[in-house]
């Protein structure tokens, strides 16, 4: 597979990532209410995510995980690790 | 639904009761099944102690009785929401005779990892496949019959809004029921966990719960604290047991055992989805995609958004003002007439004065703002837009301590503090409702605003009223940030779905609004009316005297306000307005400028805006957050109000 030289396969937080682009998730760190949460909502390890949308001033990212559209907010993004991926 | 009472013999002669709960992920459409499913015959109210909406219902079916419970809306069976916690607890010990689990076919993965859950506990089951035309539009095909055979549980195919499958659904509740067919799917881990969920759940057998040894095991290894209670409270020795099991998995995996856990089911899940969903060819991309991409657009979303919202205040409160009006003239004659009726004698003057201006109060206060803001709220909710909303003001809302969902209720509460509060039930945990309450009850609301007008920008000018605003958003802020800090619980960010835009259902916003009406009006009236009753005794009674005098050194002496000011902010609890209107009577001019100096103004105007909620808001807070909690915020904004005027006063005496 054709990975993407910038990012490599380094892992890089989730808010690295652009609109458009896909990842897949290698860790979550935080509290553990916010992880099961996470966790619940689909996003578990090696799940692939695509960033939908970013909202300004530091907003939340729109992420399609799984079929389904979520919002998660800056900070908690910041705490997810992804693989780049190819789209 | 049709309700029908059949004519058999046979049937009439033991009308069978069953209660079911409808369960599953928010935005499914479960509440508009559950309208299909109980059309007048609901009742909307809260959870025994809790800021959780109770929707139920009863259906007559072919000699059956009925009864619906609609469950709120949750992701996960897991301890991280109240909702969640209340649903379990529901399902497990309440045991309702079938759960009819609403699933939602355009975002099957997501939905069948709760629906795993749900068959953990192993109640009766029957599944609804729901939106199956949003899913085609999205170009998802679920074969329901795969699906069925896979699960082992009934599975039948709806369109809720257009009534498509509520009567096969009901059927097969009724078949379930009187089979009584138990699921026997369960979720089976990797081989290195499945061992020691199977050891630990043998460990279990002799706990007396209402929940299954299996699901407890699953339970505890995962570290859920509700279960960790009921188990190690009868057997503190498992703990050390589960302890070492965890730490065997964590071992083995690499990862916690939550985490392990919930990938097996979400493994499971999309390999269940993935059997039983077809990809049709996509049709180019239709126009609520576009609306979604434009919605959360970062200049264009701010947009849209701005207009929707000014439309939205401008529209309850317009209506509001106009009802507000039409029903004011309308108790002034009533007025007119019962004073030609009774006199103006003390017992006539008591029962108006102490019971109907109360439920005036309330009707012509609450009522025109509140119908217009449940529609507007349930429209809101139902389309999809309110997480667009919460989506672009979440980096803002973080400033005081909130996120963004907490952005509408904040803005109703300019117009008025009631609904405000009510809204405050969009946010997902208490901590949050009751943050938002909080920050909400101090939004000068419209009649505040009359205040700060009539006072400050009239005698002493718009650039000190905008001042007071200012200062005002900076107490907000401040207050907000320490309500953050001080509210019990771990502050979690934002995680939210973005579900698809819908048409929301007239039947359903219609229902809604109704019943929610009838719940506010049984709660907040008798509060609203006693609150009432109080005080105009206490006037009548000539108790108010008293408290002027014992009010003095804080109103004259900290405060540097005149004496007759007391009473004025006493009677301002049960209208804002009241204080300057009573204001004006007692200093016997309506020119301030002759009776108080400006700084006088300034602060007296300060104290109006923070110093009490009235007595609509208080009882709305109590509603939700019941008495204590709404003491708790009163006493804090009394005593805040206080502070601040009297620094305020000092300050400005200088300065001028």
């Amino acid at each position: 597979m054709r990975r993407r030289v910038r990012k490599g396969r380094e892992l890089v937080p989730l808010t690295a990532l652009n609109v458009g682009e896909e990842g897949v998730i290698a860790f979550i760190r935080g509290g553990r209410a916010a992880v099961q949460r996470l966790m619940d909502m689909g996003l578990t390890q090696g799940t692939r995510v695509k960033v939908l949308a970013s909202a300004p001033f530091n907003g939340p990212l729109e992420l399609m995980v799984r079929g389904a559209n979520l919002a998660i907010g800056r900070g908690l993004a910041r705490r997810i690790f992804v693989k780049a991926a190819t789209p | 639904m049709s309700q029908e009472t059949s004519s058999k013999g046979e049937d009439d002669k033991k009308r069978r009761h069953i209660r079911i709960a409808l369960a599953g992920n928010a935005n499914v459409g479960k509440s508009v099944i559950f309208n299909q499913l109980t059309g007048l015959h609901q009742h909307i109210g809260n959870w025994p102690g809790k800021t959780v909406e109770r929707a139920e219902g009863t259906l007559s079916y072919r000699g059956y009785m009925i009864d619906v419970l609609d469950l709120p809306g949750i992701y996960s069976l897991s301890t991280y929401s109240i909702e969640e916690v209340i649903s379990r607890q529901y399902i497990a010990v309440e045991k309702p005779d079938v759960v009819v689990n609403v699933v939602d076919a355009s975002v099957l993965e997501r939905n069948l990892f709760f629906t795993i859950q749900l068959l953990e506990i192993a109640p009766r089951m029957v599944i609804a496949l729901n939106q199956i035309d949003m899913a085609e539009k999205k170009g998802i095909k679920v074969n329901h019959e795969k699906l069925e055979k896979l699960l082992g549980v009934p599975v039948v195919p709806t369109i809720a809004p257009r009534n498509v499958g509520i009567e096969e659904l009901v059927e097969k509740v009724i078949e379930v029921y009187e089979k009584d067919v138990r699921p026997l799917f369960t979720l089976k881990c990797g081989p290195e966990v499945e061992a020691r969920i199977e050891k630990l759940s043998a460990l279990l057998r002799e706990i007396k719960s209402p929940y299954p040894p299996r699901w407890m095991a699953i339970k505890l290894l995962e570290g859920d604290e509700e279960v960790e209670k009921i188990v190690y409270n009868e057997k503190p020795e498992l703990e050390r047991v589960v302890k070492a099991l965890g730490a065997e998995i964590e071992e083995i995996h690499g990862h916690s055992v939550s985490s392990v856990i919930a990938s097996e089911r979400y493994n499971l899940a999309n390999r269940i989805a993935r059997e039983c969903t077809e990809q049709l060819i996509r049709k180019r991309r239709g126009f609520i995609e576009k609306l979604e991409e434009a919605t959360v657009h970062p200049v264009l979303g701010y947009v849209i958004m701005a207009v929707v919202v000014a439309a939205l205040f401008y529209g309850v409160f317009r209506f509001g003002d106009f009802v507000t009006a039409l029903l004011e003239s309308f108790f002034d004659m009533v007025k007119v007439a019962y004073d030609g009726w009774f006199g103006t004698g003390f017992l006539a003057t008591l029962i108006w004065d102490g019971i109907i201006e109360g439920l005036i109060a309330g009707i012509t206060i609450a009522l025109p703002y509140i119908i217009p803001f449940y529609i507007a709220l349930s429209i809101l909710e139902d389309s999809g837009y309110l997480p667009r909303i919460a989506f672009l003001m979440d980096a803002v809302m973080h400033k005081i301590g909130l996120h963004g969902k907490g952005f509408i209720p904040l803005i109703l509460g300019f117009g008025c503090n009631v609904p405000a509060i009510l809204g405050c039930r969009i946010m997902e945990t208490d901590r949050e409702r009751l943050i938002c309450g909080f920050v909400a009850s101090l939004i000068p609301c419209a009649a505040t605003s009359v205040i700060v007008m009539g006072l400050v920008a009239t005698y002493i000018g718009m650039n000190w009223a905008i001042a007071l605003y200012l200062l005002d958003f900076a107490i907000i802020v401040l207050l907000g940030r320490i309500a953050f800090k001080a509210a019990p619980g771990e502050p979690v960010g934002l995680i939210m779905e973005m579900p698809a835009y819908r048409r929301p259902t007239i039947s359903v916003t219609a229902s809604k609004t109704w019943f929610r009406l009838q719940d506010f009006i049984f709660t907040a009236f008798p509060i609203m009316i006693a609150g009432n009753f109080v005080i105009q005794i206490s006037s009548l009674l000539g108790l108010l005297d008293v408290a002027e005098k014992v009010m003095s050194p804080v109103i004259v002496g900290w405060l540097g306000l005149p004496a007759a000011t007391g009473i004025t902010l006493t009677f301002g609890i049960l209208r804002k307005e009241l204080t300057l209107i009573l204001l004006a009577s007692l200093m016997g001019t309506k020119n301030f400028a002759a009776v108080m100096t400006p700084v006088q103004m300034f602060v007296y105007s300060t104290v109006v805006m923070v110093y009490i909620p009235c007595i609509a808001t208080i009882a709305v807070l109590i509603k939700e957050f019941g008495y204590k909690r709404t003491l708790i915020i009163t006493l804090v904004e009394i005593g805040f109000a206080i502070l601040l005027g009297g620094v305020l006063y000092r300050i400005l005496s200088l300065l001028f």
